[in-house]
């Protein structure tokens, strides 16, 4: 027993390690917040497309060396912008338009880099997160701009769930139909900068999917699926992070793993959606059928 | 007696041609209306610029400030969405609500009793895809009365509903109509039209004709609606033959 409480607590010894677990707790929450309504709206490739094409921006921080959070931040805003306006206004499908942009952009990103005398380094800390660099200043940025997504979220719930729910009824009510969705692109592009140091780049979309999928499964009411995502997402990160000290393998991948994991036992043993739980309750229904048929006075 | 709509010289267009064309009518306060013609006539594009979601290209609506509530056909949303049944019928309170504030006890209140009123208050934490058709429509229904509409409009509430849910719905007109709501339906039935509603407005992309069932009715541009195949039946009825049950064009859709 003591042997596993030492195991838990004998890295929080290292402070980069207790502020990593810190930055792993609050994306980890966030992700899975806001990932509800990616996944709920379907916009995992749009997600996935976001985090990609904030490359640039981090490139050009990085060269005017001036913390990459600045960067990012910028260019994903303006990035979720340009895919909402481009889908909206242009004959090209939505997907078209975000497969588009989000290539060109990650190629800029990746010449720009290529610049760098450490490139490769650099680039893969960037594509699959180094959670253990988090500084006590990215700590601060990770609260704070994460507190703006959280209370945004509180403050708009309602609409946001009418939005995403029935968007004919947000229009007869007089919401302000676009203003909201653009809100949310301009909420989903926080969260990933905000998510980019610890996950990284190329596995962020798991973090705003797979979480919120797997509490999908489990519940039925939209500010529910939140709570457990973030319960989910808090697990999985911190857990993952563990292992990476442990067995030396990227927090990233080994925090998606985790997650994904959990999706899986979600997927097969969710009482009322799992593969499993539905089998055997059908099983059992077909049985006690077979049952009163063979035995029709014993009911 | 003053009018709750009036709808003046009314014309919308999708990108080519109209769908509906110089429409003018109006409806008294707690009248039934019953929007009645064919696939593709413009009911539902009708229904749509009276809820603000289209812009009409001529012609004028006008009301004042009426509170509109607006039941569209059922296909409309995403049925796994994690919403119970009550969740769906609070949404109708939001625009009472205002912005930056979380539901109030009164909220759940009306919630609650508009359930009531639909008859579906035993259902209120059922996720809204475990329910039937019917009962999915009642819940659109209760989530107006939420909202306190004064002018409800539902979009072919009787199609692809089973029997029980539909005398249900008719029930629930009833009493809307008890307590002076207005109402506007649109059905490709004329018969019910007849029976129970008000006044009766034949659309063909154009108004064919306005006025109570007997004008309707003993007017020969039944016919014309109805491209010759409404068959006189006594003096008030008629009894529609053919091909306007469903579906073939794309105007809307039903599962």
């Amino acid at each position: 027993m003591t042997d596993i409480l030492q195991l838990i607590t004998q890295p929080l010894a290292y402070p980069f390690m207790l502020r990593g677990l810190l930055a792993s707790l609050l994306v980890g929450t966030l992700c899975a917040t806001i990932g509800s309504f990616v996944v709920l709206r379907g916009m995992a490739f749009f997600g996935d497309a976001l985090a990609h094409a904030i490359l640039p921006g981090i490139a050009v921080a990085y060269l005017l060396a001036v913390n990459i959070f600045w960067g990012a931040l910028v260019m994903g805003l303006f990035t979720a912008i340009g895919i909402g306006y481009l889908s909206q206004r242009s004959q090209i499908k939505e997907d078209t338009a975000i497969g588009v942009i989000f290539a060109a952009s990650f190629a800029l990103g990746v010449a720009l880099l290529s610049t760098v005398e450490t490139y490769s380094v650099d680039l893969t800390h960037i594509l699959f997160g180094d959670v253990l660099s988090v500084s006590t200043a990215d700590l601060w940025l990770i609260a704070g701009l994460g507190m703006v997504v959280f209370l945004v979220v509180f403050f708009l719930y309602k609409e946001l769930l009418v939005v995403s729910f029935d968007p004919v009824l947000a229009a007869t009510l007089h919401l302000p139909l676009n203003a909201l969705n653009y809100l949310l692109l301009l909420l989903i592009a926080m969260t990933i900068v905000v998510s980019l140091q610890t996950v990284g780049v190329a596995l962020l979309v798991a973090m705003l999917v797979t979480p919120a999928a797997t509490a999908y499964l489990l519940t039925q009411r939209l500010w529910k699926m939140m709570l457990l995502g973030a319960l989910i997402g808090a697990f999985s990160s911190v857990t993952g992070l563990y292992i990476s000290f442990y067995i030396n393998v990227p927090s990233g991948a080994a925090v998606v793993l985790v997650s994904t994991f959990l999706f899986v036992l979600g997927f097969l043993f969710s009482p009322r959606k799992g593969l499993i739980t539905t089998y055997w309750r059908g099983r059992r229904v077909a049985k006690k059928e077979a049952h009163d048929r063979t035995h029709p006075y014993t009911a | 007696m003053k009018s709750i709509l009036e709808i003046k010289n009314l014309s919308v267009g999708y990108n080519g041609g109209l769908a509906l064309e110089d429409v003018s009518f109006s409806v008294a306060p707690g009248e039934r209306v019953a929007i009645v013609g064919p696939n593709g006539a413009g009911k539902s594009t009708l229904f749509k610029v009276l809820a603000g979601l289209l812009r009409p290209r001529s012609g004028k609506i006008l009301h004042d400030q009426v509170e509109i509530g607006y039941v569209t056909q059922r296909s409309s949303v995403d049925w796994g969405f994690p919403v119970t049944v009550f969740d769906v019928v609070l949404m109708g309170r939001i625009g009472k609500i205002g912005w930056l504030r979380w539901q109030r006890s009164i909220d759940r209140e009306i919630a609650h009793r508009s359930l009531e009123q639909v008859g579906m208050a035993e259902y209120a934490d059922h996720q809204i895809g475990e329910l039937s058709g019917g009962q999915q429509q009642r819940i659109f229904i209760a989530r107006a009365l939420a909202q306190e509409a004064e002018l409800m409009l539902m979009d072919e509430p009787f199609s692809g509903v089973d029997l029980p849910s539909q005398e249900a719905i008719m029930g629930i007109l009833d009493r809307l109509h008890e307590s002076s709501i207005t109402v506007m339906v649109s059905t490709h039935d004329i018969n019910m039209a007849v029976e129970r509603f008000d006044k009766i407005a034949l659309l063909n992309r154009r108004l064919v004709v306005f006025g109570q069932p007997q004008e309707v009715m003993s007017s020969e541009k039944l016919v014309d609606a109805y491209g010759g195949k409404a068959l006189l039946r006594g003096e008030d009825y008629a009894m529609l033959l053919g091909d306007i049950d469903c579906c073939g064009e794309r105007e809307h859709q039903h599962d």
